[in-house]
């Protein structure tokens, strides 16, 4: 029987193979959500879904793609913003 | 719209918001750009139209570009060339350091036939010490 703590789902059970060969449950905690637009909700492609501690030690140029508002906007958004700032 | 000479902005990419000028029409769909963005080829669907012109011929060089940007008050960052770093040359023979690599290599044979007479005993008592430290 799991502990009375791993009854609940809040933890994620990842099965992993021992030095022994043997396999046994892992409890971890969950990924974030994944990365939305700001402006229309959609998934942001080339944003990596990690938790904090392993968000540290990715580059920078990993986190989001490299254009302005890379990791914010979708580029269809993005595109809209440029082309009504040109045209005010 | 498109034409040379026509002043752009970029919508895709990294240089996406930055101010460009049609050097070249290449083709249907793609021009040759140049100006705040570097000088590549673009398709035109990247790229929104401005209302204003800049005189230059076909395929102008970047330097000429950069100078009119200049005149319409558009500061464009001068990128340096980067020079080819010398190659480390291999040191063979007589220019070679004696000093450096010999005793390493006499060290390491030294200790190989020293090993495998002790080695049945030894590693065992080693791995036992090591596993308490961890826990």
């Amino acid at each position: 029987m799991p502990a009375g703590r791993h009854k609940s789902r809040t933890l994620r059970r990842v099965s992993r193979k021992t030095p022994g060969a043997k396999t046994t449950l892992q409890y971890k905690k969950r990924k974030p959500s994944k990365a939305k637009c700001g402006m229309c909700g959609a998934v942001l492609s080339g944003v990596p879904r990690e938790r904090p501690k392993k968000m540290q030690n990715i580059s920078k140029t990993k986190k989001r793609p490299e254009r302005p508002f890379g990791g914010v906007l979708c580029p269809k958004c993005m595109r809209k913003i440029i082309k009504e700032s040109i045209r005010e | 719209m498109i034409e040379i000479g026509r002043l752009c902005v970029k919508l895709a990419g990294r240089d996406a918001g930055k101010k460009c000028v049609i050097a070249d029409v290449l083709d249907k769909n793609f021009v040759l750009i140049d100006g705040e963005t570097r000088r590549r080829k673009c398709n035109i669907r990247h790229l929104e139209p401005l209302k204003d012109m800049i005189k230059i011929k076909k395929g102008a060089a970047s330097s000429e570009i950069s100078a009119e940007f200049k005149k319409l008050g558009i500061e464009v960052k001068e990128t340096k060339k980067k020079e080819k770093a010398e190659k480390p040359k291999k040191l063979r023979g007589k220019d070679k350091k004696p000093s450096e690599e010999k005793p390493k290599k006499e060290k390491k044979k030294a200790d190989k036939k020293e090993k495998p007479a002790e080695k049945k005993e030894a590693p065992k008592k080693e791995t036992k010490k090591e596993e308490p430290k961890k826990k």
